[in-house]
């Protein structure tokens, strides 16, 4: 027991104390880090409304009453609790997600709801089980084809249904009123998210890309939305006074994007090693990160509740990224814009041991890319930092031939 | 002339697919106690992975995958559903090269098929319709979207009033699809029409099925497998005719008592991942060293026509809700988020085929059966029957590992058994 919890201590704080040192300068992004610290460390917390994974818009649930409690994985400690429970080839994603519900002496799941996007068939079995051990559940049964007739009009009765069991779970009703107010509360952070990763693109000289995606994680460890809201425009206009101060005098390392499985906090070593091998991420390209386009317009917000809740569901369905669909259109829409905008120079397309999805749409993404002349690099790992030097060597290699290509691209102009 | 790269690849897959299934068609016919009227069945996998010919129809054929998608339907369309679940390892070598690593092999044949496009029942499919039933099936349908005309259906995770109300939706939405691949309308009379076809299959399998559990046995289940899985190329009236004679001649042995052997060999049930021919290397080896296949709880085997549709508003919208009903609720599938009833029918089985030993068959990949194993093995656990877990590949480099972990298992049964009734195995096979 000891041991996993010093695995767990040593992921959490080993990344927590990198963040800090690569950008102890920035002092709006203290603040962050400590709404991480306390999210995993905070005791006597019982979450009336838990989500596991992120493929669900939580307005819904903010408009019945409820804050939601994320568990989104990303922890190799969280892992060993849940060894026992899953079969050998489980995602770490599931692992660690599970791991957090059976962690113990920490939250108080007991009088829980439990919200379960089922994106793969580990949520699908792990919903089984945690009905099996008397836990409230709630599913989300996402239809994966788009396509079809019916499709929009299922997605959306299962989100009125979601509305209705939350609830009923927190005895609080649901009005025009309330889902207004969480579309606006959704849609100012998702804002704020959006303007701070356009801002801070590039400027590594002021802020890592780890803490860019951890700024994008810490999202779903604060439990005030109002308040992360508050302190991401403050680090913006941190980091627009630093970048109006001075230009980047930084080598400009070759742009990357980061597609595939999201990375999680606390388990950072793909963005670690990316910085490590020379390269600058541009942007990621998952659907935790696509959500944040996912924002409501004024006309979006007039109607009945029900034409709320259906605006909602017919946003999310839309753009919803996540591999829980037979194609992933959005996913691959959004990578060829961005590419077509240009500054991209190559794909690191990470891939989780077991979230076999994402390998499947690699087929199409690199097939796309190739069009681009954009090599894309695929490259598999676990939560376990054993591969660490392997993959440092591989990214080591990518990263040369990045290089390599810009000065091919250059001898070529001249 | 020389031939190109492509022809020579085309050879050999045709040459190495062609050569696995007839090894395999082989060991089957030198199994004993093979019952009488069983050559259809071999004449049907002969034709169409030995011999690569096209499925015995004059009709449009529409390619299925699991249990979950009602073969009435596309009869009454006048078209042949064929099910195109495959256990090829050549296909899967191939599909190993197209699909990610970790994918199911079944997944990986599927997609080594398509690719190769020398397969007759692939490439003559008009459609095919893929149920949405986990995330390889899901993906692999998007993948065969880019190849040939595709319909998918959502498998929803629980099995209440609304989710079967919605599939009812995906099915009249099916139904107009088949309609107009096939340019036939589905009326009320053709529908009913292929409820008669499957119900007869139906029926005659259940006979079957009572003849299988008689004790001393008169069939083997590899043969059984072979009888059931057949049932994937051949038109369900004809099907059930072959089946017919096959029952009759099973009912003369009980009268002659003619059984397959004497011994009293240790009873095994089979249930996880689908066992598809050619690869039935499982069911040969347990029976090959001693033991009887005597319960299948697997897609491709007896659960795959087991439930008939029961009809009880005579409508056409009837009809439809009982094809909806029998998909989802009696399905034992892993899909489900809650499978309890997995467990039932497990039960069930033990107590009705008096098996001592459970095998629970994992394709490598295969997650959601993965993920059942351990409340299974608990629950059997608790009626003292004995269960190994046995993951294996579309290959044969495991088949000596498989082999002493099943003699193992066969032996553990028969020193279960009462002292005077363990049998030696059987040198005569």
């Amino acid at each position: 027991m000891e041991n996993k919890n010093n695995t767990f201590n040593k992921e959490y704080l080993d990344s927590l104390n990198r963040l800090y040192n690569d950008n102890s300068k920035l002092t709006g992004f203290k603040w962050f880090l400590d709404t991480a610290y306390s999210w995993a460390y905070k005791k006597n917390v019982s979450p009336d409304v838990v989500v596991l994974g992120t493929a669900i818009p939580e307005e819904l649930i903010m408009a019945a009453g409820a804050e939601p409690y994320w568990l989104i994985g990303g922890s190799l400690g969280s892992v060993s609790w849940s060894d026992d429970l899953v079969p050998r080839d489980t995602d770490p994603v599931s692992r660690s997600i599970l791991g957090y519900i059976n962690r113990p002496d920490s939250v108080d799941f007991s009088n829980s709801l439990f919200i379960i996007p089922l994106i793969n068939d580990s949520m699908r079995k792990i919903a089984y089980q945690l009905k099996s051990e008397g836990k409230k559940i709630c599913l989300a049964d996402i239809p994966p084809s788009r396509n079809d007739k019916y499709a929009q009009e299922n997605y959306t009765n299962q989100m009125k249904e979601l509305c209705a069991t939350v609830s009923a779970h927190t005895k609080s009703k649901v009005s025009k009123y309330s889902t207004v107010s969480a579309m606006k509360r959704v849609s100012n952070a998702r804002a704020a998210l959006a303007r701070f990763l356009e801002l801070s693109r590039g400027r590594t000289d002021i802020i890592t890309d780890s803490a860019r995606i951890f700024v994008q994680n810490s999202y779903y460890m604060t439990d005030s939305m109002e308040r992360w809201t508050y302190h991401v425009e403050s680090l913006s206009k941190e980091v627009d006074f630093y970048a109006s101060q001075s230009k980047n005098k930084e080598y400009k390392r070759p742009s990357i994007m980061v597609a595939g499985s999201p990375v999680i906090f606390p388990n950072y070593k793909i963005p670690f090693l990316i910085r490590d091998a020379g390269l600058a991420i541009y942007d990621s390209a998952d659907y935790i990160t696509l959500k944040t386009l996912i924002t409501y317009k004024r006309s979006m917000m007039y109607g009945s509740k029900d034409k709320l809740i259906e605006n909602i569901a017919l946003e999310w369905y839309r753009y919803d990224a996540s591999p829980a669909y037979t194609q992933n259109d959005v996913l691959y829409e959004y990578i060829s814009d961005t590419v077509k905008k240009g500054g991209i120079e190559g794909v690191v397309y990470h891939v989780l041991k077991g979230q076999i999805e994402y390998d499947f749409e690699l087929e199409k993404i690199e097939n796309m890319l190739s069009q681009y002349s954009i090599p894309v690099f695929r490259l598999e790992t676990d939560y376990q930092y054993q591969d660490v030097e392997q993959l440092r060597i591989r990214m080591e290699a990518f990263s040369e031939m990045l290089a390599q290509n810009r000065y091919r691209k250059v001898k070529k102009v001249s | 002339m020389s031939s190109t790269l492509k022809e020579r690849q085309d050879k050999r897959f045709i040459t190495k697919e062609t050569q696995t299934a007839a090894k395999y068609l082989r060991r089957l016919e030198e199994l004993s106690g093979a019952p009488e009227g069983i050559e259809p069945f071999y004449d049907t996998l002969k034709r169409i992975y030995v011999d690569m010919a096209h499925v015995d129809t004059n009709k449009k054929t529409v390619g299925t995958y699991c249990v979950m998608t009602p073969p009435e339907l596309i009869y009454a369309a006048d078209a042949m559903p064929v099910k195109l679940c495959s256990g090829n390892y050549t296909a899967f070598s191939i599909g190993d090269d197209i699909a990610p690593r970790d994918a199911c092999p079944l997944v990986k044949a599927v997609a080594g098929f398509k690719q190769t496009g020398l397969m007759p029942v692939y490439e003559d499919c008009s459609m095919m319709v893929v149920p949405i039933t986990c995330d390889c099936k899901k993906k692999i349908a998007g993948m065969l979207a880019d190849r040939c005309e595709v319909t998918t259906l959502h498998i929803p995770a629980s099995r209440e009033d609304k989710d079967i109300e919605m599939f009812i939706n995906q099915l009249y939405e099916l139904m107009e699809k088949l309609e107009d691949v096939t340019g036939n309308r589905i009326t009320y009379e053709s529908l009913s029409e292929g409820f008669r076809k499957v119900g007869y299959a139906q029926y005659e399998l259940s006979e079957f099925i009572r003849l299988k559990k008689q004790m001393p046995y008169l069939i083997r289940g590899s043969h059984a497998m072979a009888i059931l899985n057949s049932a994937s190329y051949m038109p369900a009236d004809v099907w059930g005719k072959a089946l017919h004679k096959v029952n009759q001649s099973l009912e003369k042995n009980i009268s002659d008592k003619k059984t397959v052997t004497s011994k009293k060999l240790p009873r095994i049930m089979l249930t996880g991942s689908p066992i598809v021919f050619p690869n039935i290397k499982i069911p040969l080896l347990i029976e090959e060293m001693g033991g009887i296949v005597a319960g299948d709880e697997t897609c491709m085997g007896e659960r795959g026509m087991w439930d008939p549709a029961v009809i009880t508003d005579d409508s056409f919208d009837g009809m439809i809700r009982a094809l909806a009903n029998r998909a989802l609720r009696p399905c034992p599938c892993p899909t489900f988020a809650d499978n309890s009833q997995r467990i039932y029918r497990l039960k069930q089985l033990i107590k009705e085929n008096q098996i001592q030993g459970v095998i629970y068959h994992v394709l490598r990949g295969c997650l959601v059966y993965d993920f059942e194993y351990k409340r299974i093995e608990e629950e059997l656990g608790k009626l003292d029957i004995p269960v190994i877990r046995l993951e294996s590949d579309y290959n044969e480099e495991d088949i000596e590992q498989l082999r002493i972990r099943i003699e193992a298992f066969i032996e553990l049964i028969k020193l279960k058994q009462p002292h005077e009734k363990i049998t030696s195995v059987r040198k005569d096979f």
